[in-house]
Formats: C-alpha cells, sequence, structure tokens
C-alpha cells in the first residue's frame, strides 16, 4: 500500500505501553470530568461486546438486556463524555473537533435509525443475535435488497465513525478537517493512551456489528466449549482483517471529502437506509 | 418476538428485486455524477442491470422471446445509444476536447444531498402509491413494479433539478429505463415485435436529442439551458 513499508502490526500496543508509561498533564482550569471523561468512554467500549454477538450464536448472560439501540445508545454516550472532555480543556482545537463531531452524529443517526428499523421489520425483534440467526437460515436472506441495502449504509457509517477516508483522514498530523481525531488534543500520558485505546476498541466493536450481525454471521461457537471459541476467536480475527484490508483499500483509493460534501456522503448512506425500509413495506424486499 | 417479521421473498425473487434496486440507485447515482461522459457510462451500466433482469425473468418464466429481447436491448442501450451520444458530444467538443464543456458541474439548481433527499420524497411517494393500488404480477414480484416508478420519478428529478441539455437527455433515456422495468414486470408476455419497435424508437429519440442538443450549443454557445428562460425580442 502507497509503495510504503508499513510500521510493524503491533505498533498501536507498543504505543500505547510508551503512553502508559508517560506521566499524565492536564491543562490549567479544567475539571475533574476532563480525567474521568477517558475510563468513563473505556467502561462504554467494554459494556457493548457484552450486547452484541462477538464469538456465541447464543446469548451472552446479559446479551438480551440491551438491543442494537442499546448499544448505539452506550456507544453515543462514549462518544459524548469525549466530546465534553474535549470541552472541558478550552483549547479551541478540541472544542473544534468535538463540535463537528456531534455535527456530522446528528445527521448519520437518522442512517443508524434506518438501519435498526430494516432489521426490526426483517426480524420482528431489534436484538442483534437474532438478526444474525435470520441471516445464517437462508440464502434468500442474504440476497434480499433490505438486508444488502442495510449492510451497505452500515458500512458508510461505519466507515464515517471510525475516521476513515471519505470522510477524514486517520493518519494525519494536525489539519483542519479533523473530526474525531481532533478531541483528544490535550489528553496526555495514561488517559491519551486510554482514549486511542477506546477509540481501536470502538473500531473493532462496529466491525464486530457489521460481520457477525450483518455481512458474516459464520463461524460463531453454537456452544461454551474451549475448542469453538477458540475457533470463533480465529475466525473474528480473519474476517476482521479482510474488512480492514477492504477499508484500507477505501483509504487509498479515494480522496478526502471537503467539510462542506459530507452530508452528501451521508445523504447516500441515508438513500440505501430508506429504500431497504421501502422495500419491506412493500412485502417483497 | 413481537411482531410478525416480514418474510423472506425465495432467492430468485430476491436476486430481481436486487437488480430492480441497482436500476433505482443508478437512477439516483445521476445525480453525483459531475461529468458529462460519467453520466452516460452510468446510463448504460443501468441499461446492462435492466437486460440481466430480462435475462432473469426469461429463464424463470420460460419466455424465450425474452431472451432476444434482453441481447437487443443491451445492444442498443448498453452500446450504441452511449456511442450516439458520446460521438455527438465529441462532435461539440463536450467530451474531453474542450475543458470548458468537459464539466457540467455547476449546473445544479440545488445542492446534492438536497436534491437526493426531494427524490427520496419523490420515490417514496412512487412506492406507496403502486403499493395502494394493490396490483399483483404473476412474473416479478409487486416490488420491482413500485421500484420501476420510483425510477420513472426520480427522473423526473434529474431532469427538472439539472439545467444542462446533456442531463436532461439522459434523464429521459433513462426514463425510458423505468418504463422498460415496469413493462418488464406488468406485460413481460408482450409481443416481442411491440418490444423491438419500442426499442427502435429509443434510437430515433437519442439521434434526435443530439440534434436538439448541438443546435442549442450552436445557438447559445452554452449547454445551459438557463439561457433559455429569458424571451428574445
Amino acid at each position: 500500500m502507497q509503495g510504503r513499508t508499513g510500521p510493524r502490526i503491533l505498533q498501536p500496543y507498543y504505543d500505547l505501553a510508551k503512553l502508559f508509561r508517560k506521566e499524565a498533564l492536564a491543562p490549567e482550569g479544567s475539571s475533574w470530568v476532563f480525567l474521568a471523561a477517558p475510563v468513563a468512554a473505556m467502561v462504554c467500549y467494554l459494556t457493548v461486546p457484552l450486547l452484541i454477538p462477538v464469538l456465541t450464536t447464543f446469548g451472552l448472560p446479559l446479551g438480551y438486556m440491551g438491543d442494537i439501540l442499546g448499544g448505539g445508545f452506550i456507544l453515543s454516550l462514549a462518544s459524548f463524555l469525549v466530546a465534553v472532555a474535549a470541552l472541558d480543556t478550552g483549547s479551541p482545537y478540541a472544542q473544534l473537533g468535538a463540535s463537528r463531531a456531534k455535527t456530522f452524529g446528528a445527521i448519520t443517526e437518522p442512517v443508524v435509525l434506518f438501519v435498526v428499523f430494516t432489521v426490526a421489520l426483517v426480524t420482528g425483534t431489534d436484538l442483534p443475535y437474532a438478526l444474525a440467526a435470520t441471516v445464517r437460515s437462508s440464502a434468500g436472506q442474504i440476497i434480499r435488497p433490505a438486508h444488502l441495502l442495510a449492510a451497505a449504509a452500515l458500512f458508510m457509517v461505519i466507515l464515517y465513525e471510525t475516521g476513515r477516508i471519505p470522510v477524514e483522514t486517520h493518519t494525519g498530523t494536525n489539519e483542519f478537517g479533523m473530526i474525531e481525531e481532533a478531541r483528544p488534543f490535550e489528553h496526555s500520558g495514561p488517559y491519551f493512551a486510554l482514549l486511542k485505546w477506546g477509540s481501536a476498541m470502538k473500531q473493532l466493536i462496529l466491525y464486530t456489528i457489521l460481520l457477525n450481525v450483518f455481512v458474516a454471521p459464520w463461524g460463531l461457537a453454537s456452544s461454551a466449549g474451549i475448542v469453538p471459541v477458540l475457533l470463533a476467536i480465529a475466525a473474528l480475527i480473519g474476517k476482521a482483517a479482510l474488512l480492514g484490508v477492504v477499508v484500507s483499500v477505501i483509504d487509498n483509493s479515494f480522496a478526502k471529502l471537503r467539510l462542506f460534501k459530507i452530508t452528501e456522503f451521508a445523504a447516500a448512506a441515508f438513500l440505501l437506509a430508506v429504500l431497504g425500509v421501502f422495500t419491506l413495506y412493500l412485502g417483497g424486499g | 418476538m413481537i411482531a410478525a417479521a416480514v418474510a423472506a421473498p425465495s432467492t430468485l425473487a430476491g436476486g430481481a428485486n436486487v437488480i430492480a434496486v441497482g436500476v433505482l440507485l443508478a437512477e439516483f447515482g445521476m445525480f453525483r455524477q459531475a461529468l458529462l461522459r460519467d453520466q452516460v457510462r452510468l446510463y448504460a451500466a443501468q441499461s446492462a442491470l435492466l437486460s440481466a433482469l430480462a435475462i432473469v425473468v426469461a429463464a424463470t418464466r420460460h419466455l424465450p422471446e425474452l431472451y432476444a429481447l434482453a441481447g437487443l436491448s443491451f445492444a442498443l442501450k448498453a452500446v450504441i445509444v452511449p456511442v450516439v451520444v458520446r460521438r455527438l458530444l465529441r462532435g461539440i467538443g463536450a467530451d474531453g476536447g474542450d475543458p470548458r464543456w468537459s464539466d457540467i458541474a455547476g449546473s445544479h439548481t440545488l445542492g446534492i444531498a438536497s436534491t437526493v433527499l426531494i427524490a427520496i420524497a419523490v420515490a417514496a411517494f412512487g412506492f406507496f402509491t403502486v403499493a395502494a393500488l394493490g396490483i399483483a404480477s404473476p412474473v416479478l414480484p409487486a416490488t420491482a413494479l413500485s421500484i420501476s416508478i420510483a425510477v420513472i420519478l426520480v427522473a423526473f428529478v434529474l431532469m427538472i433539478v439539472r439545467q444542462d441539455v446533456v442531463s436532461q437527455a439522459i434523464g429521459f433515456l433513462s426514463l425510458e429505463n423505468g418504463v422498460s422495468l415496469t413493462a418488464l414486470v406488468v406485460a413481460a408476455g408482450l409481443p416481442l415485435i411491440l418490444e423491438i419497435a419500442f426499442l427502435f424508437d429509443l434510437l430515433v429519440v437519442a439521434v434526435v436529442f443530439g440534434l436538439l442538443i448541438r443546435v442549442h450549443h450552436g445557438r447559445a454557445e452554452s449547454m445551459s439551458t438557463a439561457d433559455l428562460t429569458s424571451l428574445r425580442g
């Protein structure tokens, strides 16, 4: 990719280890919210995998506690906490990122809602486990337009949520087009490490939702034995790596959209999600 | 389980629906395309999807004359008409030659996002109107019929919103694709000779549009129809 040799595959973990050893500084005048937010966000990211089929086809003990909307609420709570912490710093750059993230979050929210409507119409419920089981049940469920459209719309939302190329550059340093990446600017040391780790976890959570609920819910363990679970871990890593390859191909073949063109991207995702619901309402989708 | 789930269609019906949705998405994609040649290319892709749908219908419903129709409509609409349109554009330097005409960005009267939202509303109107009629077709599921009506309505939006002659011509041609889709759903068993007559009509339409584009370009020195709104004494 890009004709260059990349860093080692474990480089993010080396970065995290380095950051955890450094001292943490808080900007003058910031309150306890600034320090609490990274930890709280991390807690949110750790909660969501309880609700979605990560490794097993059956629900975990608390798996039916919340549906897709519940998981979405917890994810947006984490994003809200990070934004509040960014506002707390008083740094204009972090505030800009927070304000943009919330603005575009409001635009992508309808897309997520319509994807959930599609799921609800397809399965009669909106539990992620139910949709995964429905998709596994027959080929007719995979090829129906509503399912394909909803999966495509969700993929576009994930590109936005993880800050990938048509929306924002993931690897840049300081630049004006930044949205998500500008928020943790004032954090340092272990807190910054938690934020970085949290955003990496969020990416894996969203990939898991797309893969294990929508696109490829195969290779999950159907019992709690050690061998099926190990196989499921390997399958998840493999699937996530494949999706990562797709995303990085997109990363390298498109230019970043101008900030005011992001509405077009969101409009396209919205179109896909709405068409999914339309075809379902006519009974044949 | 609270509500009854919407049952999945059979794999073939689902496939047919996916192709129909592809035709509709190509129609929406034309809003996004700023370059004339990309628009023509998208029209060719849309026509190819339509031919694929005709083949699916022919295979599942055992209507052998539809194979001939699919082949002919692919040859005419996915190859000949796009080539003719591009030729005509090249004649007036619209296609690559003169950079002034290679780009029609700015012919939008509205932003792309708002246009798409309007088109979604119009398509929703088409969808639910057809659903209210309650037409059941023996050949294709009702979804495809609603999608075809949505394609026709969205093509109207394209022709209304875009202010250049080429987009309007492409809008009209893709409207004909929507009509073909409807015909495929409602009357797949139509005599072949009628379908072929329609197809050759389309060729005439393409030539007439080409002529109009050239005349307009010759008079107004531009591809925009905005100049036509003011009267000349």
